[in-house]
């Protein structure tokens, strides 16, 4: 099919074609609502007492706003630890990651060198391996290693999410014209430094949606961190959640736990807040292809 | 030997050391992380393997054995069952919904940018945040939303966690956030579609019916099958949802492959034994059929995918 610029047409209310959209905007608009009513409700009955959450009065507030539950979540139900780990996991392995990935990318998308196609399948070979293949042979290894505690976690992180990152990367690398090299070859940067000085700088907007995926997958990730991190001072937020979950049973603090909840999304929740057109950009834009 | 070639060597091999030090981290990964365990994986399920950190001399060679004993096992047959239910229901389900919602959302209404990313945002906070809600909140026998709904309109309230309707309670609270990932996905297809198709259909007296199907469905062929092959594999690898719907064990309700094989390596409450071997078994069975969606979209379902 032939290439053909869109049409955009800036038109004043026609409220016509409005009423004909009505149907549309009812669909849509329930659903929103729902995720709506869903959220409000839980950050209502994080400021609740168990016995207003059961009494089904979690909109009046009869009792005072509770912010202890926080507290309580914080500091008696390791949150504070779940919490402080996750940040830590998704800063380092962000960091290292790029450190990895942008000069493979750099390297894989402009020089042609033996294994570089090999490198680049094996890439997108290892997205699509399910997790569960290559978990038992790392649990076996770490432990005979005797690597634990939160640096194996950290490095599963980091190599996990190398294969996208750099996939991600490469694309943005062979947009770059070749005349930066060139001139910084004839001016005498060594090879090395001109990707670091020149080149790098040049896809900071693809590192910082590459980043901003990176920090929501490790901080959300799940599956390892249940494997992977065996006592309670290396536990990362997903895991912790589950954990004050399933001694729900024993404690009976529900505001106590929707607090904990709610301190878990809030650090996503509110980078999508500030980020949303970034991220929705970045879901269709590089990983996809087709 | 001319001062030009030499300076040009000289450059060459500069280069040829900055790629081996720029790619060898790289290189590393896909060795250690991914190649190295993924032929370790396939070799331990062909042997008899009982905890997963036992030394290689203690394996002992047990043929299909694994493979005999893992689809002989009514556990895993029901895990299977239940994926295939997930893929099928929630597929249908979730790419409906998701199709539905970037039709309206591109048939040019207003907050386009709002909508889409209130309907996106289950995708980026933490799945078990969301599970813990839906569970906590709305499923909730005593305060949950959908009990109080069922009151206000004088109905009895539901146990919706109950071995009947957990395992719908937990797809709808899947889907639920499933769908505006594949929703974005449509979108991106959708606007790639040249805007005068459509002018041309209104001209020619179409209805919106009509450019629906006849213009948007036929050229989101290629988009239709990114998302049918990402959905499948989501469903594949579906693990947490089940995992929060039935935190302590595993019930048959609810379980997957991938809880299946944690349970039969890691071991599960009330059951001591475990079989590392069987374990790496269900995890080449999930590659394979990982494998197979990869052939069946790329080999027959042609790729004729837009391209303005």
């Amino acid at each position: 099919m032939r290439k053909k610029e869109k049409i955009v047409y800036k038109e004043k209310v026609n409220w016509r074609r409005e009423l004909s959209l009505l149907p549309g905007y009812l669909i849509v608009s329930i659903w929103v609502l729902f995720t709506a009513v869903f959220l409000v409700w839980i950050l209502a009955a994080s400021l609740s007492t168990s016995r207003e959450i059961f009494s089904g009065s979690v909109f009046k507030f009869e009792t005072g706003l509770h912010f202890e539950n926080y507290a309580t979540a914080w500091k008696t139900q390791n949150v504070s630890v779940f919490f402080a780990n996750s940040l830590l996991y998704a800063v380092v392995s962000c960091f290292f990651v790029i450190l990895i990935s942008a000069p493979a990318a750099y390297v894989l998308s402009r020089f042609g060198f033996k294994g570089s196609k090999q490198i680049r399948g094996g890439l997108i070979l290892a997205m699509s391996i399910p997790e569960v293949m290559i978990v038992l042979p790392i649990f076996s290894l770490t432990t005979q290693w005797g690597i634990k505690g939160r640096i194996l976690l950290i490095l599963l992180y980091i190599f996990l999410r190398v294969p996208y990152t750099t996939t991600y990367l490469l694309n943005f690398f062979a947009t770059l014209s070749k005349t930066y090299e060139e001139a910084a070859a004839i001016d005498g940067c060594p090879p090395g430094k001109t990707f670091w000085v020149i080149m790098l700088p040049l896809v900071q907007p693809a590192i910082v949606t590459v980043t901003i995926f990176n920090f929501l997958s490790v901080w959300n990730e799940f599956f390892m961190a249940l494997i992977f991190a065996s006592s309670a001072d290396m536990t990362p937020v997903g895991v912790g959640l589950l954990q004050i979950v399933n001694s729900m049973k024993y404690t009976g603090n529900y505001g106590g736990l929707f607090a904990a909840v709610v301190i878990v999304f809030l650090p996503t929740f509110l980078l999508y807040i500030f980020l949303s057109e970034k991220i929705i950009a970045g879901v269709t834009g590089g990983g996809i292809k087709g | 030997m001319p001062p030009f070639l030499s300076e040009e060597v000289k450059k060459m091999k500069k280069n040829k050391a900055m790629i081996v030090g720029f790619i060898l981290p790289c290189a590393l990964t896909l060795l250690v992380m991914y190649l190295y365990p993924v032929l370790r994986t396939i070799l331990m399920s062909f042997f008899a393997i009982d905890s997963v950190t036992a030394d290689v001399g203690t394996w002992s060679f047990n043929g299909f054995g694994n493979y005999a004993r893992i689809f002989g096992s009514a556990t895993f047959l029901t895990s299977l069952s239940n994926m295939l239910k997930i893929w099928l229901v929630g597929g249908i389900l979730v790419l409906t919904i998701a199709l539905l919602f970037a039709v309206i959302l591109t048939s040019g209404i207003r907050f386009k940018k709002f909508f889409r990313a209130a309907i996106y945002l289950p995708n980026v906070i933490s799945a078990v945040a969301l599970a813990t809600m839906w569970i906590q909140y709305i499923y909730n026998q005593d305060y949950g939303l959908l009990n109080s709904m069922l009151e206000m309109v004088g109905l009895e309230g539901v146990k919706w966690l109950g071995t009947d309707t957990k395992f719908w309670a937990m797809l709808a609270a899947f889907v639920f956030g499933a769908v505006g990932y594949y929703m974005l996905i449509f979108i991106s297809g959708i606007e790639r579609i040249p805007q005068d198709l459509y002018e041309a259909a209104t001209i020619d007296g179409a209805n919106k019916f009509h450019q629906f199907f006849r213009i948007t469905l036929p050229l989101l062929k290629g988009i239709i099958k990114t998302n049918l092959t990402f959905w499948s594999i989501n469903t594949i690898t579906f693990f947490l949802w089940s995992k929060m719907f039935s935190p302590i064990s595993s019930e048959a309700s609810t379980i997957v492959p991938v809880v299946y094989l944690y349970d039969t390596v890691f071991g599960s409450t009330g059951n001591a034994e475990r079989d590392a071997g069987a374990g790496a078994a269900v995890g080449v069975v999930l590659a394979i059929f990982v494998g197979i969606i990869y052939l069946i979209t790329s080999k027959f379902l042609k790729d004729d995918d837009l391209e303005f």
